[in-house]
């Protein structure tokens, strides 16, 4: 086995993670080696273009589309997940939905952008609601790094939109850059909602439409300067570009934002000392080597590969001071139970969440302008929070400016209908699609879940990839719950439909194909949000974490896992602000602890 | 090919509602005529074009009655016909419908796709829709904050 320089720091993962401790370490003059399984094609210009060219000939236009795994670092896809026939290995009862890419850049390539604060509440699920647990934290403790989340990652909103549900800012603080123009279908359906009454429990909760904080370039503030496309020369020469400074409405932030203006993790590694930062693309972490004594890690074994087409490769080991894994909360945890490493009370992969979300997609009785501008700029939030959490989960929706491309594949399927079933052609059939597409209208109802130890990431040895590294075996369970919220936040959606005078056409077997879940005679077609969160837990004791609050894993005290695998629960928050802030936490622990 | 080109162009008009410069415009014109040529047994897309250049003269709507029923009614030129719409709109490919196979042949070619990167990009659906391609030709900074334009021919 090769074995590598020893570094200040090892991380496993170039994604958002790990390219802000990166940042961060380097900063402050450490080493850092960055373990990344996948190819580094998204790191040059061209090589993104190559990317963005792959997404416009592709047929499915999935998330994972432009972004095509290599052999050696295998990924779940949108289509596997549907047929079971992928890389994660599902037993069920329910599908796990949700999709990654291994890449360096992660899977920041192809988020949404979306970046709400957790509430308050959220980190009190125990005290207040009295279900699941508590984190170790409070959001008081956390508020000064989403501060600086915020600024790392470029977030755009207006502070005057964001407080609600106890959400509150330091004074006279405000975002980075002024908030995304809300779309026109926002402020249409803004006029017919806002302030409409919903009734949860015993509560009645008056809901609105709001603009939602987004990382994704805009009007900068103070001098605050947006971060545009990375481009890092085949010579290391490290830079970012002009190009995406500013977000254009590509209507495409998931799957490939074509100019960057959305952020990706390659930004972040792009503005790391490069002079102390040695990135190993093509590197499947696939052990972590512990002393058996002292329970320290003394290395991470890695396989590196020339072909991402080929099974070949060689193994390596890398070493360092401290160790971070940073590669997503399905991969931490396989690497972690690959090493035999399954945490206090074996806990490491349990509690997986997601945010199992439905749509639901109407016609609105004029134009809303649809199919342009980012795939979103608002959501409802108000049922994010209240005392009804003590009975069912919360949820928040997101409001689509791009028609039914997600519910249904129109504009396609659109046309086909009128063309193969309704033999309409010439004038009428353009006129057909001109009054219809238009006046589409998506909801995604995301729904909160609770950490549930039945939950879980696992490893098998009959089921090995091709470099027989293990693939994630799932158990996956939505709870009644859950279920409960969606039956909730499906009859709220019905009522803001009604109230807006948009006729609902929401109709699973019109829809792309998405598992089904049952409750109380209820069918609801779910799917993933990506959100893949739980599986090393953040605790105030071994007995019910992995880590603890600095990420620093209770039972090795040089390894760190970070992401979203360290929330203990979720709330309704799209996960990447929350594990950025985290991130640039535990960034600040290792450079005292490696200042020592 | 240049006759032919004219012609497909021609058909073209008719099928999708969109006019000769949107549809020269475009770029696609040659390379869609190419694709099908690929794609069709033998001699379909001649008696498609000699279809389409048989219709009477006459008004637009006369002329739509007629590919309708001569064209569109027609089992062998028909589904073709009705896939040139897809094409023109989506930028892929559909896969003829199995009695059309069986009747007039096979091809590997003849499978659902999008046939190029840029047939993506120039696809009327999104100008009917009033946006663009998901991942191009933006409508640039806040745009989608001001309501529908439409310039209605």
């Amino acid at each position: 086995m090769n074995r590598d320089a020893s570094y200040d720091a090892v991380i496993v993962g170039a994604g958002v993670a790990g390219a802000l401790i990166a940042k961060r370490l380097t900063g402050a003059g450490m080493r850092v080696l960055v373990l990344e399984a996948g190819p580094g094609t998204s790191r040059s210009l061209d090589g993104y273009t190559q990317h963005l060219e792959t997404f416009y000939a592709a047929t499915a236009k999935s998330p994972e589309s432009p972004w095509p795994p290599a052999v050696g670092a295998p990924q779940p896809d949108t289509t596997s997940l549907r047929n079971n026939d992928g890389y994660f290995v599902q037993r069920g009862p329910n599908l796990y939905g949700s999709s990654y890419t291994r890449l360096w850049g992660g899977s920041t390539l192809h988020w949404l952008g979306v970046s709400l604060r957790m509430l308050p509440e959220d980190f009190r699920m125990r005290s207040r609601h009295g279900v699941a647990r508590d984190w170790p934290l409070d959001y008081t403790a956390l508020a000064p790094y989403y501060e600086k989340a915020e600024r790392e990652i470029g977030v755009s909103a207006d502070v005057a939109d964001q407080h609600y549900l106890g959400l509150s800012f330091s004074e006279g603080y405000d975002y980075p850059m002024r908030r995304i123009p809300p779309s026109y279908s926002d402020r249409v359906l803004g006029a017919a909602v806002d302030g409409m009454p919903v009734t949860m429990g015993d509560e009645e909760i008056a809901i609105r439409v709001r603009s939602y904080p987004a990382a994704r370039n805009s009007i900068p503030r103070g001098d605050y300067q947006p971060v545009g496309a990375v481009d890092i020369g085949p010579e290391g020469r490290s830079g970012t570009s002009n190009l995406g400074e500013r977000c254009q409405g590509n209507t495409s932030c998931t799957p490939i934002c074509p100019v960057q203006a959305k952020y990706n993790a390659g930004k972040s590694m792009a503005q790391a000392d490069q002079r102390l930062l040695t990135v190993q693309v093509q590197a499947v972490a696939s052990k972590v080597r512990i002393d058996p004594v002292t329970g320290d890690v003394q290395g991470i074994e890695y396989k590196r590969y020339e072909d991402v087409g080929s099974p070949v490769h060689t193994t390596h080991l890398a070493t360092g001071r401290v160790y971070i894994l940073a590669a997503h909360a399905t991969e931490n945890a396989k690497l972690m139970l690959a090493s035999g490493l399954e945490g206090p009370r074996g806990q490491v992969g349990r509690t997986l969440m997601d945010h199992p979300a439905l749509y639901a997609w109407g016609m609105a009785p004029l134009d809303v302008g649809a199919y342009r501008g980012p795939q979103s700029t608002s959501g409802i939030e108000d049922l994010r929070g209240g005392a009804f959490r003590a009975r069912h989960a919360s949820f928040r929706f997101d409001i689509g400016n791009d028609g039914w491309r997600a519910t249904t594949g129109a504009p396609d399927t659109a046309v086909a209908d009128a063309v193969m079933k309704r033999n309409l052609f010439g004038p009428a059939l353009r006129a057909q699609l001109e009054t219809t597409l238009p006046r589409h209208v998506r909801l995604s109802l995301a729904v909160e879940q609770l950490p549930d130890p039945d939950n879980r990431i696992s490893i098998d040895p009959n089921y090995l990839d091709a470099f027989g590294n293990p693939r994630p075996v799932i158990d996956y369970r939505i709870d009644d719950y859950t279920l409960a919220g969606m039956a909730a936040a499906s009859d709220v959606a019905r009522a803001v439909f009604r109230r807006a005078g948009i006729t609902d056409c929401s109709d699973p077997d019109k829809g792309s194909w998405f598992p089904s879940a049952f409750y109380q005679g209820r069918e609801f077609r779910y799917h993933g949000m990506g959100h893949f969160a739980g599986t090393h837990a953040m605790g105030d004791d071994p007995s019910g974490s992995v880590v603890n609050a600095d990420q620093r894993a209770w039972e090795h005290s040089n390894l760190f896992l970070v992401g979203s695998g360290s929330f203990p629960t979720m709330g309704t928050s799209n996960p990447t602000l929350t594990l950025a802030a985290l991130a640039l936490r535990t960034a600040d622990r290792l450079v005292a602890t490696l200042a020592e | 090919m240049n006759g032919q080109l004219e012609s497909f162009i021609g058909l073209s008009i008719l099928l999708t509602g969109f006019d000769a410069v949107r549809l020269r415009g475009s770029g696609m014109a040659e390379p869609y005529l190419k694709a099908i040529g690929a794609v069709l047994p033998p001699d379909v897309v001649g008696d498609l074009l000699s279809a389409y250049e048989q219709l009477p003269p006459g008004s637009e709507r006369e002329r739509e009655r007629v590919l309708e029923s001569e064209i569109l009614g027609d089992p062998r030129l028909g589904p073709v016909a009705r896939n040139l719409i897809v094409l023109w709109y989506c930028g892929s490919w559909t896969q003829l419908p199995p009695a059309w196979r069986a009747a007039f042949g096979e091809s590997p070619l003849d499978t659902n796709r999008v046939i190029s990167g840029a047939a993506y990009q120039a696809g009327l659906q999104w100008e009917a829709a009033g946006g663009h391609p998901p991942g191009a030709n933006p409508q640039g900074y806040g745009a989608w904050a001001s309501g529908p334009q439409r310039s209605r021919e």
